[in-house]
């Protein structure tokens, strides 16, 4: 019974994160075409994406690993999807959280970049091995910045690692986000969330124009669809990760939903404004801005919040 | 079957491939992307792989140098496809047939490698966006009877 | 300044900034063909080449524009144009390689602007530059022949063709999964 309550947690995760990162994704292209003057695509496009991508057939390049190449999709959207139902489930009932979950939160949430790695490792393309090292550059620059502005949020509430544990604590104690440290934690968190998503200035691993594409040149067909699915349901899993942590969780009043849909339309409209205002950095700028420039904003943020602010 | 034509049709990804043109054709292909025209509301991106694209457009007349090289990245598309012809060049060299440096016009050169294949003609030098997007509007027309 | 005597025999007067030109050069010059206000155009003897760029390239002011190649009866006759920039003149001198070894000295080891030049003239028109660093082939596709240089007036730009590339071949296991 406990294990089927766990699977339909698992795939009601999924259907949910999917259709709320369909949502986000359409957001994001609308808010763009809007920045650009345009009219951007109808409601069901990104649905219409993967549909068309699911029908087509799936070309594997004959110097690449098939095996790596065809499970890192796979592996990269369970990973996500697990994370989201973590959350979500510490989101909607705190109890059931257990210390130490936003670690392995954390963690899962390392996968899908790490099987974007594999899957173009194994793609034998030298396009693809350039983008995989731009986008190992990438996780080595931006995970230590993400987790500082996770601390803080951590430290204010209540030095507890449980997620459900950090949500009550932030609502019966004040908000993390409204404090300096908070403000700071959430600057770096939204910049190291940009580049987690792979959205410019920080997505040189996926750089179009420049490597064709980079990570993702030899994937076609349903292996496509299932990397453009965990894109979705990162886009949809992160914003909440960073509401969890830093802006308070979810209050069980109808206020409190209101103000949850709010928070996270904001998370997104800031990441597609971002993303619509600045060029595509080089992979060494974005190092040097991450070690030199978030990282060490990241340490401040800890050392206001341990001191009280 | 309705939802795999329905798909196809709201969502073409466009790779472009210039076999030697003069360029003009290009920049009316990238006007298509502007608000005035704005295909994005269609759909339609422009990919950098020919493995993700729906739709080849190919502009330029296909140069000796080039024939080899469409051919291998006709084969790199996912079937089914499709493949635009755009501009005077494309359809069948044009002026420059004759020249010593030609190969074969760009719809022979695809046939050679696949003789089912759905080639579209986009005439103009160059042709207008607006002729373009009627191209395109007619791609929607043939996916329907796939 | 001297008068200098054409191919054809008349006479024309070396004078203005391009007379001066040209006049400096009159020992390597063997015919001037015009001497206007803003261009000149003369024959230079093909042996003295490197030493008559390396003089143009030393005025001030002086500029390789480009040079061309051109398939006459008795060879082929390359032609280098100079820019010569705050007088505004064009000089063009030229130096015939003739036939049958078609050949002349590179002057790309003193100006590099030559190198593409004149690997475009050997592929195309066939004259060959000695001492050229990089004689590579710039222009003709990969599957052109060598020894044949479609721009010479002997070559008919349908009936000649080399035969096209072939159809790269089939990967053998790529497809569905």
């Amino acid at each position: 019974m406990k294990f089927l309550a766990i699977i339909g947690t698992y795939v009601a995760a999924g259907v949910g994160s999917l259709a709320i990162g369909m949502a986000a994704k359409w957001y994001d292209r609308k808010v763009t075409a809007m920045v650009q003057y345009r009219k951007g695509p109808p409601w069901y496009q990104p649905v219409a994406d993967v549909l068309k991508l699911f029908y087509k057939e799936t070309l594997m390049p004959s110097t690449a690993r098939g095996t790596g190449f065809l499970i890192a999709p796979a592996v990269g959207l369970a990973a996500a999807v697990l994370a989201a139902a973590m959350l979500w489930a510490a989101l909607l009932n705190p109890g059931v959280s257990f210390v130490g979950d936003l670690i392995v939160v954390v963690y899962l949430l390392v996968i899908p970049p790490l099987m974007t790695i594999l899957g173009a490792s194994a793609s034998g393309n030298p396009h693809a091995s350039l983008g995989a090292s731009r986008e190992m550059k990438l996780i080595l620059s931006y995970e230590l910045p993400l987790f500082l502005a996770l601390l803080v949020g951590v430290i204010h509430g209540g030095w507890k690692l449980g997620l459900g544990d950090m949500a009550t604590a932030q609502q019966a104690a004040g908000t993390a986000l409204y404090s300096l440290s908070g403000i700071l934690a959430m600057i770096v968190a939204i910049l190291a969330m940009q580049a987690k998503l792979g959205q410019v200035p920080f997505d040189q691993a996926e750089a179009e124009c420049e490597i064709m594409s980079g990570v993702y040149v030899e994937y076609s067909g349903p292996p496509l669809a299932l990397i453009l699915m965990g894109r979705a349901v990162l886009m949809a899993t992160l914003p909440l990760l960073l509401i969890v942590t830093l802006w308070g969780g979810l209050e069980p009043t109808g206020l409190g939903w209101l103000a949850f849909v709010g928070k996270f339309v904001l998370l997104l409209t800031l990441v597609t404004l971002i993303r619509n205002t600045n060029p595509r950095l080089r992979i060494d700028q974005t190092v040097k801005f991450f070690w030199w420039g978030l990282a060490p904003l990241g340490v401040l943020a800890v050392v206001l919040a341990a001191a009280g602010w | 079957m309705g939802l795999k034509n329905w798909a196809l049709r709201k969502s073409l990804w466009v790779y472009h491939a210039n076999t030697g043109a003069c360029n003009n054709c290009d920049i009316e292909v990238l006007d298509l992307l502007t608000p005035r025209f704005d295909v994005e509301r269609f759909g339609m991106l422009l990919v950098g792989s020919p493995r993700h694209a729906d739709v080849l457009a190919v502009t330029g007349v296909c140069t000796r140098q080039a024939q080899p090289r469409l051919q291998e990245c006709y084969r790199q598309m996912a079937k089914p496809c499709i493949v635009l012809a755009i501009g005077s060049c494309a359809n069948g060299q044009g002026i420059f047939a004759p020249a010593y440096h030609m190969g074969t016009p760009v719809d022979e050169t695809i046939r050679a490698v696949d003789p089912n294949a759905i080639i579209m003609y986009v005439p103009g030098c160059p042709p207008k966006p607006e002729a373009m997007i009627a191209a395109v509007a007619k791609a929607w027309e043939l996916i329907k009877t796939l | 300044m001297t008068d200098a005597v054409t191919t054809t025999g008349t006479q024309v007067p070396l004078k203005g900034f391009v007379g001066e030109v040209l006049a400096g050069l009159s020992d390597a010059v063997t015919a001037v063909e015009q001497c206007d206000e803003r261009r000149g155009m003369a024959r230079i003897d093909p042996e003295r080449v490197v030493e008559v760029a390396e003089r143009m390239f030393a005025l001030d002011g002086s500029r390789l524009a480009t040079c061309t190649g051109l398939d006459v009866r008795d060879g082929i006759d390359v032609l280098y144009h100079w820019a010569i920039e705050p007088p505004g003149v064009v000089i063009t001198l030229k130096a015939l390689a003739a036939g049958p070894d078609l050949t002349l000295d590179s002057i790309a080891n003193v100006l590099p602007a030559a190198n593409w030049i004149e690997r475009e003239m050997h592929d195309l028109l066939g004259a060959n530059f000695r001492n050229h660093p990089d004689m590579r082939r710039l222009i003709l596709d990969d599957s052109w022949p060598e020894g044949v240089h479609p721009l010479r007036k002997d070559f008919d730009q349908v009936r000649d063709r080399p035969p096209l590339p072939p159809v790269p071949p089939a990967p053998e296991q790529e497809g569905q999964v």
